[in-house]
């Protein structure tokens, strides 16, 4: 195993680029899968269409061929050049958002009427209605999902080295073919991925105990 | 004579092809209570929403102190603050705690200050002897506690008017007891209120006028001593001949 110790930096800002995607893209589906979910309940009929063809062109075609158009297609298309790694951050945002849009939303619906109108009966705008009471309420609820989404996504992230972003998977190939060494090597990007994924893991868990609501046990 | 604070014209609503509340006018003066009551399901629920512009009315008018609500481009959520609403069923905020539910609405409707919206919403909860239940959240509550809250929410916006849907029929008999206490200290107050209740002693008791409803619209309306001693159609006599009836057993 001691061979590894030289590839160290290689291994090292693969697991960064993996780490950074990941969060970036997590991040960016919270946020545009909130908005996609907010859309789709108050947006009327056209926008509520729109986003259900947005949701199923990302749920529905591989992720290797989203990354491909993003990549190729759309460069070319528009005579640009992106760089794979904002590629990744693109298309990862994007996909994790219309996994998330769903997730928001079911959390949303599940507690969506009566908390409104007892908003709305105090003043409060349909607005501030989803800002301060469905969405603090929502977010709680969908926790768990999001735990699935995090961990889906960040091992989905391996894909990247298909277009040539030096992600962590791809450090593993790169030593593999320097070293031959295929079985360590692989075991070892393996346990990276196993050990920050668990870790996020063990956090969101911790995170869904310590924002539970108290006496109300939330349960999917 | 009072000014009448809210006040309903010719409304109907229709949900598909049901009728829930057909052609009801009704207003309520200022420092008046009526009480509404009638078999579940004849729309007083509705009634009550559309009159809080909770529920878009079909047809007709809703008025606030004269002004028409119903016509479009009024500020719905400026007149829905100074008309309070306590709900059958509760539905307190569950994320926040009995303190944040009265808070919400003084922080983000009447743009308070925290310290002023904690002070006034510590002083809404006392009112309803639930000061010291502040830091609790709904669900650490029992439903009389909870409704409770409910009307102090409902009260710390200082409404011009309380609307009031069952607020007891979803609590257990013993608790229901707290809250009428306290409804019946908001009626000493001289708050103006609309009461749909079964609680009969307690209607007896409070109502200025009360009101048989059924099948969407007001069957008999007279001061309470009507009902108990010659309702004049055979529908509320038979009501509330069931109604002494239960109350006796209970």
């Amino acid at each position: 195993m001691y061979f590894l110790f030289e590839y160290l930096h290689l291994i090292f800002s693969g697991f960064l680029t993996t780490v950074e995607v990941t969060f970036f893209g997590i991040a960016m589906g919270l946020v545009l899968g909130t908005i996609l979910a907010i859309g789709d309940i108050y947006g009327g009929k056209i926008v509520s269409t729109l986003i259900k063809l947005y949701v199923e062109f990302f749920r529905g075609s591989p992720l290797l061929v989203q990354l491909f158009i993003f990549y190729f297609s759309i460069p070319t298309l528009l005579d640009i050049q992106i760089d794979s790694f904002t590629v990744g951050l693109i298309v990862f945002g994007l996909n994790s958002a219309a996994y998330q849009k769903g997730y928001i939303k079911g959390a949303m619906a599940s507690i969506y009427e009566d908390q409104m109108m007892a908003a709305l009966s105090l003043g409060l705008s349909k607005f501030q209605a989803i800002i301060y009471v469905i969405l603090p309420q929502a977010m709680r609820l969908v926790i768990p999902a999001w735990s699935n989404e995090f961990c889906s996504l960040a091992k989905s992230t391996a894909a990247l080295l298909i277009i040539g972003e030096r992600e962590l998977t791809s450090a593993g190939k790169t030593i593999a073919g320097h070293t031959w060494r295929v079985f360590e090597t692989y075991t070892f990007i393996a346990l990276i991925y196993f050990v920050w994924i668990s870790a996020v893991m063990k956090a969101l868990d911790i995170l869904y105990e310590k924002v539970k609501i108290p006496g109300l046990e939330v349960s999917l | 004579m009072a000014e009448i604070v809210l006040e309903c014209r010719n409304l109907w609503k229709i949900y598909g092809k049901v009728v829930a509340v057909r052609d009801v006018s009704l207003g309520i003066k200022e420092g008046e209570i009526k009480v509404l009551f009638g078999p579940s399901g004849s729309g007083k629920s509705t009634l009550a929403r559309c009159l809080a512009m909770l529920t878009k009315p079909t047809k007709g008018d809703v008025f606030l102190r004269g002004e028409c609500l119903t016509r479009p481009g009024v500020d719905l959520n400026k007149a829905r603050a100074r008309i309070g609403f306590v709900f059958q069923h509760i539905w307190l905020f569950n994320h926040l705690t009995a303190l944040g539910n009265v808070m919400l609405g003084l922080r983000r409707v009447l743009k308070m200050s925290k310290e002023e919206a904690e002070k006034r919403a510590r002083r809404a909860l006392r009112e309803v002897r639930m000061e010291e239940w502040a830091d609790h959240y709904p669900a650490q509550l029992s439903g009389g506690q909870q409704q409770r809250v409910g009307i102090a929410r409902a009260l710390a916006m200082d409404p011009e008017i309380i609307i009031l849907d069952e607020p007891t029929s979803s609590l257990d008999p013993e608790l229901t007891g707290e809250v009428i206490d306290i409804l019946r200290e908001l009626a000493k107050k001289g708050t103006t209120m609309l009461i749909i209740s079964h609680e009969m002693l307690f209607n007896r008791e409070v109502a200025d006028e009360m009101i048989f409803f059924d099948e969407g619209r007001i069957v008999e309306r007279g001061p309470p001593d009507h009902f108990f001693t010659m309702p004049k159609t055979d529908r509320a006599r038979r009501f509330m001949e069931r109604l002494i009836k239960q109350t006796a057993r209970d």
